[in-house]
């Protein structure tokens, strides 16, 4: 009888004592810096500006300096992205008549963007994308038929120059190991 | 015995009377990890048997393999196991490397070393996290959490994403640490330690935690064996086996690090609470290899030159890692064109599912969470 008595106290003691131990780290907690954030609105900066340089967010394209080489179609797994480029035969230019990337299925995962030679296509930092209907989430890029981007040796065009210094930027992150080859091979 | 019908036997034999019910725990159960569903015969508290009903996260990943061909199917195997999908990521590079005969260049190895062990910590500690909400205690869940949430800003940072990574290739990995990524994970490993140790006060050495967990649901050596049980769950049995010490891949040979097991220091051997205890201890043996790894990488590319037109020749490879939740094996079989043959994996959920029907007799009906939860079922990964 007083063993099993023993145990007893022994074991509510014991249970007291860890509560007591839990406690103390769990209040411990009161006076340390808080890890959690207040999101959406009371962060000191935007969320999408503290992401780092490599995060996968929404596609972007820069038409001025997308070459129409349809790189970043066929790379991507699930055909979210729709190009129609052609040759005009008048002025013999290739004519982007249409560049869709369908948001609603694209799953992020940067497939399309190592491809591409001048960084036109790309991530941004943006990953609110929630919307109401899902044809909303098809982001058509060609509002009329533009003129693709010729590659020149030096960008004197000082609208296009700024944009292609950060596609070029881009690919120093990005551009896959890969394509050296595959444009020796295309050469 | 229909596996959906609720059928109740009435045991008439004097006395008090009872009734064997038939419940039905899931696929929506908050403990169940994903979709899981459990048909529980019980019999009041006790379980007469828990019968494993699988199939409801089914995505036919190894199907679209067949469609999305060798580089396309990267991507989705950060489906498979979304809670370490860089293991999976890993086991297709390798199964395709084989198959193709591409040699990974040593830094692109060590990059991919990091990037898994990373993801084995913080794999680990929601397995824990979670352990210890399903059993009722919610402050340390949020205490795993935490630094769970420093390893995703870390990997983040590495391959922009937080949970899909889709951060190697096969040949290598995507792309190289970005500049200062060694002091931000060591950095991260330091402030690590003292919370691991104020974990121990919080949860390990908690009496009642200990008590809630020892001599539940045992799995013996033999019993762990037969029902080819892998990683952490056949280690907690006292079965010191683990591919990457076993059978060396990558660059596991050049890293030392202790393989953990259950040591039964709350009750038994292979009880919930070794199960728990091999997973804390490993991850520390995961920091002593990312440390050694930081010291030991070599300059040079991350990735081998793969054309991006990959057509392995014909044939079939298979590979095995080990993953958070155990040995991983990827089979792939090509018929020298674009797109896989057929894929397989062969995960450690789906055998960790298989015997919980084995250990549930007997059990209280509280005590099927902690199985699964010190199991370290992850859905997705035993459907796929
Ligand atoms: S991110 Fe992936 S899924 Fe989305 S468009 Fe690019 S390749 Fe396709
Ligand atoms: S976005 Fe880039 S890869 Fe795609 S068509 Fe334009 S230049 Fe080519």
């Amino acid at each position: 009888m007083a063993t099993v008595l023993n145990q007893y106290v022994r074991n509510v003691f014991d249970t007291a004592a860890a509560v007591f131990e839990g406690m103390a780290v769990t209040c411990s907690h009161f006076v340390r810096t808080p890890s959690t954030i207040q999101y959406p609105d009371r962060t000191d900066v935007r969320v999408q500006d503290t992401l780092p340089y490599r995060y996968r967010g929404i596609l972007e394209v820069d038409l001025e300096i997308c070459t129409g080489c349809l790189a970043c179609e066929r790379a991507c797994p699930i055909d979210c992205i729709v190009i129609d480029a052609k040759k005009d035969k008048a002025t013999k230019q290739m004519m982007l008549n249409r560049f869709d990337i369908d948001i609603a299925k694209c799953m992020y995962c940067g497939l399309c963007s190592e491809p591409c030679p001048t960084g036109s296509i790309h991530h941004t930092p943006e990953f609110e994308g929630a919307d109401y209907s899902l044809e909303s989430m098809l982001r058509r890029f060609v509002k009329e038929p533009v003129a693709a981007y010729k590659p020149k040796k030096v960008e004197d065009d000082p609208k296009i120059a700024p944009i292609l210094e950060r596609g070029m930027k881009y690919l120093d992150e990005f551009a896959a190991a890969g394509d050296e080859i595959e444009a020796e091979a295309e050469a | 015995m229909s596996i959906a019908g609720f059928e109740v036997e009435v045991d008439r034999g004097g006395g008090l009377e009872t009734e064997e019910m038939t419940l039905n725990m899931g696929p929506q159960h908050p403990s169940t990890h994903g979709v899981l569903r459990f048909v529980v015969k019980a019999d009041g508290e006790v379980m007469r048997r828990a019968i494993p009903d699988v199939g409801y996260l089914h995505r036919s990943i190894e199907k679209i393999s067949e469609k999305v061909g060798w580089h396309g199917f990267m991507p989705y195997t950060d489906r498979v196991d979304y809670v370490a999908a860089m293991f999976c990521n890993q086991g297709w590079g390798m199964v395709t490397e084989k198959l193709a005969d591409i040699e990974v260049p040593k830094r692109g190895e060590y990059c991919r070393v990091i990037a898994a062990e990373l993801n084995r910590i913080s794999s680990h500690l929601l397995s824990i996290g979670t352990m210890i909400l399903d059993i009722g205690a919610i402050t340390p869940f949020f205490h795993a959490f935490r630094e769970r949430e420093k390893i995703n800003d870390l990997l983040e940072e590495l391959c922009g994403a937080r949970l899909t990574y889709n951060y190697m290739r096969i040949g290598g990995v995507a792309w190289d640490l970005p500049p200062g990524y060694e002091e931000s994970v060591l950095a991260f490993l330091s402030q690590l330690e003292p919370m691991l140790d104020e974990f121990n006060t919080l949860v390990s050495d908690n009496t009642l935690f200990r008590g809630r967990c020892a001599k539940v649901a045992t799995i013996s050596a033999e019993q762990a064996i037969s029902y080819n049980l892998v990683g952490p769950n056949l280690r907690a049995s006292g079965v010191r086996y683990d591919v990457r010490r076993d059978e060396p891949y990558s660059v596991y040979p050049e890293l030392e690090f202790d393989v953990p097991i259950g040591l039964g220091m709350a009750g038994e051997v292979g009880d919930s609470f070794d199960r728990y205890w091999v997973r804390f201890v490993e991850i520390k043996e995961s920091m002593k290899i990312l440390r050694q790894c930081f010291r030991q990488i070599p300059a040079g590319p991350v990735v081998a030159k793969v054309p991006r037109k990959l057509k392995p020749q014909e044939g079939d490879a298979q590979i095995r890692i080990e993953s958070a939740r155990g040995d991983m094996s990827w089979y792939a079989v090509s018929d020298g064109s674009e797109f896989p043959y057929r894929c397989k994996v062969r995960t450690g959920s789906f055998a960790a599912m298989s015997i919980i029907e084995e250990l549930s007799p007997g059990l209280m009906l509280a005590d099927l969470v902690t199985v699964i939860a010190s199991l370290d079922i992850v859905a997705p990964e035993v459907d796929r």
